[in-house]
């Protein structure tokens, strides 16, 4: 899954008829008063201005503000551009047209193992929630050929009418197209919205998430991904990211604040195990890591290092299965100088190591970073007979 | 028995080096159980036409690469099995292909990455034409004593370690390729080994789903229970445990799913798997799933670290129960060990290989090349030159600091001799045919030889000769010369002559002689000789070929080393000729009709042949 950001995802509806206010993405205040003068749209509407950033709860953070006037806007994007929530800085806003409607409906699309199913409500917005009951659903077969009729007769179940429930099946129609010419995974638009005075409708916040593994087809794509942990990465995290996609198989890091045990694992099945152990022992994990697919020994020991610099642990679990094709003696290197290297800057202190893999090379990869006991590393190696998750058991009775 | 792949399988592989790995781990396993090599052909465009060479233990095979399925399968008919290797922009077609080759029963897709569309619409086709497509992102598949696909297994020992060649009676199923491994060694630990292993791939929509897999289990009556391991995310796992309680079973399921962490975790924080994502409302979650697991009746552990205690128990229930018999342990020892390379064998100091090639000089095994022991960036820290390395490569000494500077000297003066001579008017008419720089001043080389720079090394010898055979008998000498040899080396020069002496000689002589302390037994006798040829013919000077290989051999170089002063020295000179010529862009030559004596027959007619 990758979330992509609303403006992205308007333009992603637009390109495919789905009706969307008009909008902006600006890094620079003065751009918008800049744009105002050309855009008579600017100038007459009411204007809404919303931090264009993958931050949740926006609203609660004072960064959508609606209802203004240009000039408002303009100072509401000064206020907003460069705010700080956490590690997160607000580096764009969206201003877009606070449309006057009459009505708020709700339509999304998400996929599923044989196509997607589409699901349409007329009572759409902030309760949508409650009113899940009001929610009409049609299944689109892969590749079929769903017709404006038959989603006109969606439209029709869901309690739309005449005109505007062959409006809202066109539209629907058009939410196929865009989900699956832009290799979507889901698409949320909550609220549609109506003026009934010129029949106008348009999306008027949109949730979009792609499948980033398409992006081969899709030259058009001038965006990126932006983070699905819930807030935006970390500079650690970024790093990390950079190496892995610069190498053959991955090394992947997610932070988790004022866990005490961090996890060195390998492979994504693995991985997940480990993590799990750890939360049923009633321990806390410091963070999510997995090597795979036989990676660089240099990327693992850039990740050996982040993870040792990681605040307040007291446990590092290099754990993992029996690889098929990773090179245990080689990932090891890298964690073994990632090791050495946190340590001679001062990182690791009280902080116990416990080792579990198999694969190829295990004898001499073990071996190696058995020998870490030596300079004096807190460390506990084990081979293939200790079952795999055993090792967190150990480290929390410790 | 087993699922999926048996003794039958035989497969192609489409896709470039990764499959090319995967074929040579897949002949390991065949030599481990003595059955024929699995993979009978590599479909990849980009290398159509090679041959990859597969040991089967020491059996060396070489496996064709066509440039696409058809071919490939019309050469090996007996092909029923496709492993898709290649990369994720063109994954969908060459799997589309297999799916709909007739022949091909089972598609296991191995490649990462796949866009989701391309794996639902492959899940799609395989299912109408009534295939079986796994994965994709699956590592492989693997029957015990019957067939591998893919590297699933890992290394040898471990397929040992594994119980893999002899089927057991526990069947496989994850979704995770390191995991699989895992799970068919705690099988092999805590039970008696596998029947089949599958691993389906970790992707959000696995062309086949866990149900499938375990209703062939159930009816393969050597699979007595099934250890699957499962994850957060889609309703596989659920639809097993369905599977389970709509009617009884006559194979038990151990299954752990992962992960139970993200209950923990800050809202909205997913890793793992592709696949691995929560759906809306707890759907999908690690606790829902184990949860209908255990309702259904499996065996599912709190953690994985308790799938060991789980496999024991269903393992003691089956003895227990008769359902197995304990199997004899197989002595390892009557296992095949893989031929080791030529390489280990010979550091556990088990063969002796007469080496091919000796070197005396030089060894560039190490961080960084040495020469005659010494390493270069040494040398170069503690100044030395080039004639310093000349001196350890060429006769395995440091010259002295005087040494150098001869040698230095001999060098810089024979360095160029002008565009005339044969040496660089060859490279030059080779630049000016467009020829590249090794190539033009080779051109210039072979012209070195007895009439043209040739002279050192004879030289030198004869000068060597005489100084210990004829001492005091100059006469003696140049008779001996006359009649074994001819003129003698050194001596004679087209141009000069005593009159017109050569400066480079008169140079060189005067620098050794008067600024350095070297010894010159050499030298001093061919100047004796030369006052003697002089006499004779005034053109008869020592010349710079005498002048060098004398000094040199009372440097005491080697003999046959001499010559290479004059080949390194000219070399470049002739880079220097083939530079100027392609500066100025020079056209191709030939020579005026008027620099040639045709001295040929009259114009006439070709007679009939006969």
């Amino acid at each position: 899954m990758a979330k992509i950001l609303e403006g992205p995802a308007m333009k992603l509806f637009n390109k495919w008829g789905i009706p969307v206010p008009n909008y902006v993405v600006i890094m620079d205040p003065n751009r918008l008063s800049q744009l105002g003068e050309a855009n008579k749209w600017l100038r007459e509407s009411k204007l809404v201005v919303k931090a264009h950033e993958a931050i949740g709860g926006r609203y609660k953070l004072g960064l959508v503000k609606i209802g203004l006037s240009l000039d408002e806007a303009i100072e509401a994007s000064r206020e907003m551009i460069g705010t700080r929530i956490g590690t997160a800085e607000v580096r764009q806003v969206i201003v877009a047209e606070m449309l006057e409607h009459d009505e708020e409906y709700y339509v999304s699309m998400i996929g599923n193992r044989d196509g997607a199913e589409i699901l349409l409500s007329k009572k759409g917005g902030v309760d949508i929630e409650e009113n899940w009951d009001t929610v009409r659903r049609m299944f689109i077969p892969l590749d079929a050929n769903t017709t404006i009729e038959q989603l006109t007769e969606l439209a029709g179940e869901a309690g739309f009418e005449g005109e505007i429930a062959e409006r809202v099946g066109k539209i629907c129609s058009r939410l196929l197209l865009c989900f699956d010419n832009e290799d979507a995974q889901s698409i949320e638009i909550n609220p549609l919205v109506i003026r009934k005075s010129d029949m106008r409708f348009a999306a008027l916040d949109a949730v979009m998430n792609i499948d980033w593994d398409a992006r081969f087809r899709h030259a058009d794509w001038d965006f990126k991904p932006v983070s699905e942990i819930g807030r935006p990465f970390t500079e650690a995290e970024q790093q990390i990211m950079d190496i892995d996609s610069r190498i053959k198989g991955s090394v992947k890091f997610v932070e988790v604040p004022g866990g005490e045990v961090a996890l060195l694992t390998a492979g994504g099945g693995a991985s997940v195990f480990y993590a799990d152990a750890v939360v049923a022992r009633g321990g806390t994990i410091a963070n999510y890591a997995e090597y795979s697919g036989d990676p660089a020994d240099w990327a693992v020991e850039a990740l050996t290092e982040t993870i040792c610099r990681l605040p307040n642990i007291k446990h590092i679990i290099v754990g993992g299965a029996i690889a098929n094709f990773t090179d245990v003696k080689a990932t090891f290197s890298g964690i073994i100088n990632g090791l050495r290297e946190s340590k001679s800057k001062g990182y690791l202190e009280n902080v116990k190591i416990w080792v579990r893999r198999g694969g190829p090379n295990e004898a001499q990869g073990l071996a190696a970073i058995k020998r870490l006991q030596e300079e004096g590393f807190d460390i506990h190696v084990y081979d293939r007979s200790m079952p795999m998750t055993d090792i967190v058991d150990l480290a929390l009775k410790s | 028995m087993s699922i999926l792949a048996n003794k039958d399988t035989r497969a192609v592989i489409i896709g470039g080096v990764a499959g090319v790995n995967a074929a040579k781990r897949m002949a390991q396993f065949d030599f481990l159980i003595n059955r024929p090599l699995t993979v009978q052909a590599f479909v990849y465009p980009p290398e159509a036409g090679q041959q990859k060479e597969i040991f089967r233990g020491g059996e060396l095979n070489n496996i064709t690469v066509y440039s696409n399925l058809g071919p490939a399968l019309q050469e090996h008919p007996q092909i029923n099995t496709a492993l898709i290797y290649i990369g994720a922009s063109r994954g969908y077609q060459a799997a589309k292909e297999a799916i709909e080759a007739p022949n091909i029963k089972l598609i296991s897709m191995i490649t990462e990455g796949i866009p989701e569309k391309d794996a639902k619409r492959l899940r799609k086709l395989a299912s109408e034409h009534g295939k079986i497509f796994n994965g994709p992102s699956s590592i492989g598949i693997m029957s015990a004593g019957e067939c591998r696909l893919g590297v699933i297994g890992g290394e040898f020992k471990n397929l040992k370690l594994c119980n893999l060649y002899r089927p057991g009676s526990f069947g496989v199923l994850t979704k995770s390729g390191g995991l699989s491994n895992e799970a068919m060694w705690l099988c092999a630990q805590n039970g008696d080994g596998i029947t089949s292993a599958v691993a389906i791939g970790g992707d959000s929509y696995p062309g086949t789903d866990f149900v499938t897999y375990l209703e062939m289990f159930e009816n393969d009556p050597d699979t007595k229970a099934v250890v699957m391991i499962g994850e957060v995310g889609g309703s596989l796992e659920e639809e097993a445990a369905e599977w389970l309680a709509a009617q009884p079973r006559r194979i038990k399921l151990v299954a752990a799913i992962g992960g139970t962490c993200q209950e923990v975790l800050p809202q909205g924080m997913k890793f793992g798997h592709a696949g691995a994502k929560e759906g809306k409302k707890g759907a999908g979650s690690a606790r829902s799933k184990m949860n209908a697991l255990r309702e259904a009746g499996a065996y599912v552990p709190d953690t994985f670290g308790g799938l060991s205690k789980s496999i024991k128990q269903v393992y003691q229930e089956l003895l227990a129960s008769g359902a197995i018999k304990p199997e004899a342990e197989l002595d390892e020892a009557l296992l095949p060990q893989l031929p080791p390379s030529v390489q280990e064998v010979m550091k556990q100091g088990e063969v002796v290989v007469e080496p091919l090639i000796r070197t005396t000089i030089s060894d560039d095994r190490g961080e960084e090349p040495r020469y005659s022991g010494y390493a270069a960036s040494e040398l170069c820290s503690k100044g030395y030159g080039i004639e310093d390395v000349i001196g350890l490569l060429w006769n395995k000494q440091l010259p002295t600091r005087e040494e150098s500077e001869i040698i230095k000297r001999i060098i810089m003066i024979s360095a160029d001799h002008g565009p005339a001579v044969s040496g660089a008017f060859g490279s030059i008419i080779a630049a000016c045919a467009g020829i590249d720089m090794p190539q033009a001043v080779s051109a210039g080389m072979t012209m070195i030889g007895p009439r043209f720079g040739g002279a050192v090394t004879n030289a030198g010898k004869y000068f060597k000769m005489g100084v210990k055979e004829y001492p005091n008998d100059i006469p003696g000498f140049l008779a001996w010369m006359k009649n074994n040899v001819g003129p003698v080396p050194g001596i004679g020069h087209r141009v000069k002559s005593l009159k017109n002496p050569d400066q480079r000689v008169k140079y060189l002589v005067s620098y050794v002689k008067n600024e350095t302390s070297l010894h010159t037994p050499c030298l001093d006798y061919a100047l004796e000789v030369e006052k003697i040829t002089t006499a004779k013919k005034d053109n008869l000077i020592l010349n710079v070929d005498g002048t060098m290989g004398c000094i040199l051999m009372d440097l005491g170089f080697p003999e046959h080393s001499l010559n290479g002063f004059f080949v390194l020295a000219r070399t470049i000179g002739m880079i220097g000729h083939w530079i100027d010529q392609n500066n100025q862009n020079a056209r191709l030559i030939r020579l005026y009709d008027y620099l040639i004596n045709y001295a040929v027959k009259p114009e006439r007619p070709v007679p009939e042949k006969k």
